[in-house]
């Protein structure tokens, strides 16, 4: 008899049974299967068997075949067995189905939603196909053991570069996940600077360690509140700036920036626009990215940032 | 079995557990067709039918008749009876769960993206469904930053390459900070490091391209269809070295090291004090001029020895307009 066949027989006999079954039970219902002779070889294989049920997520549980417990049995608990009922419409599911398939192949996201595919109606998913949705070069397996740790409020230690290049160990009670431009942040009490500080995955040099139980997140705790989302640095920006943009670039300098408002066209063509600022130069660096396509006209500040900046080039010479 | 095939089939519990998931599949939809259920759990069709053919002559004991699972394939479709056991799947495990849930919330957070309202509310029904036990303070504790750019030309670019269509685009190039027209046959849309892109020919250039999505001013249908030609998607390089490509060699100090992280470099080396070295390819050097000038103090030219008179340039232009 094949593995494959003794397996789902096995897998078959304990869910349809309605009561605790003894390997003797067993193996007189599957002659076929546990037909050695010497009873320690068949129950090494049954054994053999009954783990790799339980790597692949099959729930099988020892218990006692009855109240004096003189006699132990095997059995499926059905309710941790089946995926419970939740009633998806065909717009869900193929928007699972998306997602799942939206990085590379075989990954376990993908694994999931073939398991929610049985209760979908037949044929809503003709046509569907993922994107390729590349994050920023994080494993699969480290994003999921982050996810793991923030779902269980669990503690990890960690080897992280910064975006400086300074690398060493890190302690972080895992408080939350933050997505921004296709990158991962684990969000946290870093546990030797005291304060909640965001970590980019594809910074971190080393597996997850699980060192135990975490903190308890702030009440108003909000992961992306501790990433970096704009031009203007960390957080909501707290005032605008102007800055004019020639024909050429502007379009696409304003489009989907949060928060960044067309203010006038002017005769030349240029266009006045709006945009959050912040603390810091993140803004002076992005209106440099534009060269001569791009002039800050407020506040003074950034301004002068920007002057400074191009002296500074220009000090090279 | 001889043991040169074991190397090659997969192993039974690997088996197992495929058919723990697409048997429930089939229970509850007599007469899928094969090709169907191939394309849906991502099994060669030969190996769907081999498992298939075990199946049917297993199920519950004695094992008479009317004890074993029906299987039934015929004009290329399958029917599986007599195992309502297996009418519906395993539980999700922990990490299955999670990583469906992770990736839900990644593409959910994607404001282009149409699935994005079907998508949040099924990641509710999921949390609901599976319960505390298995994502624990997940759902609460996941968000989205934003700060991607969207990209309203998105829908009109996937609808393209889905449909194999030629069309003209209105373009900003970072390479040379212009925008052009141009005719493109879009073959794989893709997402990588905070942006969507098209990978296409384009007809002005004659080459295989890569077109960022939120750059796509315009998109216009040309009416004409055309024969996919096999460009790679997922996963390939987001830049293609030419043979014409300079190299741009910067010296980032620790201040500039990000720029290591968003774009394609083919060499980095550690540099004392914290400073990075980045070989970058480059058909053209305007990007190249335009992050020198951003960085500022922070990265230094080390080559080509033109680009450090080009930024000088840009910089006494740029200069000029603050008066």
């Amino acid at each position: 008899m094949q593995p494959l066949e003794r397996l789902v027989n096995l897998v078959a006999l304990l869910l349809d049974a309605h009561r605790v079954l003894t390997f003797d039970d067993i193996r007189e219902r599957m002659p076929e299967a546990y037909e050695q002779e010497d009873l320690d070889t068949a129950k090494r294989m049954f054994e053999r068997d009954k783990g790799i049920l339980r790597d692949i997520g099959v729930p099988i549980e020892v218990m006692a075949t009855d109240a004096w417990e003189s006699e132990q049995g095997y059995a499926i608990a059905k309710d941790a067995y089946y995926l419970p009922e939740i009633a998806f419409t065909p717009q869900e599911i193929s928007a699972l189905f998306v997602a799942a398939h939206a990085g590379r192949e075989g990954s376990s996201a993908e694994e999931a939603v073939r398991k929610l595919l049985y209760g979908a109606q037949g044929g809503i998913l003709v046509g569907v196909s993922g994107f390729a949705l590349a994050t920023d070069g994080v494993p699969d397996a480290r994003l999921t053991a982050a996810a793991e740790a923030v779902a269980a409020q669990r503690s990890v230690r960690f080897r992280y570069r910064t975006s400086r290049g300074v690398e060493g160990e890190r302690r972080a009670d895992a408080y939350g996940l933050a997505v921004r431009g296709g990158s991962w942040y684990l969000v946290g009490l870093d546990r030797d600077r005291g304060e909640i500080r965001s970590f980019r995955l594809s910074r971190v040099s080393s597996d997850l360690t699980d060192v135990g139980e975490g903190s308890v997140p702030p009440e108003d705790f909000r992961a992306a509140d501790h990433v970096q989302v704009g031009p203007w640095g960390p957080g909501e920006p707290q005032e605008r700036a102007r800055v004019a943009f020639s024909p050429e670039v502007a379009w696409w300098a304003t489009k989907g920036l949060q928060g960044a408002e067309v203010l006038k066209e002017r005769a030349d063509g240029w266009v006045e626009v709006a945009v959050p600022n912040g603390p810091g130069e993140g803004l002076a660096s992005w209106v440099l990215s534009f060269g001569p396509d791009a002039v800050a006209l407020e506040p003074e500040e950034l301004r002068r940032d920007v002057i400074r900046r191009l002296e500074a080039t220009l000090a090279v010479r | 079995m001889p043991s040169a095939d074991r190397k090659k089939a997969p192993k039974a519990s690997e088996r197992l557990r495929r058919l723990l998931v697409v048997v429930p599949y089939l229970v509850q939809h007599p007469g899928t067709e094969l090709t169907e259920v191939t394309r849906l759990f991502g099994v060669p069709e030969e190996a769907l039918v081999e498992d298939l053919r075990l199946l049917f002559v297993s199920g519950l004991p004695p094992y008479g008749p009317g004890d074993l699972i029906d299987v039934d394939m015929q004009d290329g479709r399958v029917w599986v009876r007599m195992a309502d056991y297996f009418g519906r799947p395993l539980h999700l495990t922990r990490s299955e769960a999670i990583a469906l849930y992770v990736r839900g919330a990644a593409l959910a957070a994607m404001s282009d993206v149409p699935e994005a309202p079907a998508l949040d509310s099924a990641l509710a029904k999921l949390a609901d469904g599976l319960g505390p036990e298995t994502l624990g303070e997940l759902p609460q504790r996941i968000h989205a930053a934003g700060g991607g750019r969207s990209a309203d030309t998105l829908e009109a670019l996937r609808a393209a390459t889905a449909g194999h269509e030629k069309i003209r685009i209105e373009y900003y190039a970072a390479s040379s900070a212009a925008t052009t027209v141009r005719e493109i046959d879009p073959e794989e849309i893709l997402y990588a490091i905070g942006n969507w892109y098209v990978v296409a020919w384009d007809h002005r250039s004659d080459e295989e391209r890569l077109f960022r999505a939120d750059r796509v001013r315009t998109v216009e249908p040309t009416g004409e269809r055309f024969e996919p030609r096999g460009l790679a998607g997922v996963g390939r390089p987001l830049y293609t070295r030419g043979e014409a490509d300079a190299q741009v060699r910067l010296l980032l100090s620790p201040d500039a090291r990000w720029v290591a992280e968003y774009y394609e470099t083919e060499e980095q080396l550690e540099r004392p004090g914290g400073s990075l070295e980045v070989v970058m390819p480059a058909g053209r050097l305007e990007w190249a001029e335009r992050l020198v000038l951003r960085l500022s103090g922070a990265a230094e030219v080390l080559g080509p020895p033109q680009l450090k008179d080009r930024v000088l340039e840009l910089a006494g232009r740029t200069r000029e307009l603050y008066g």
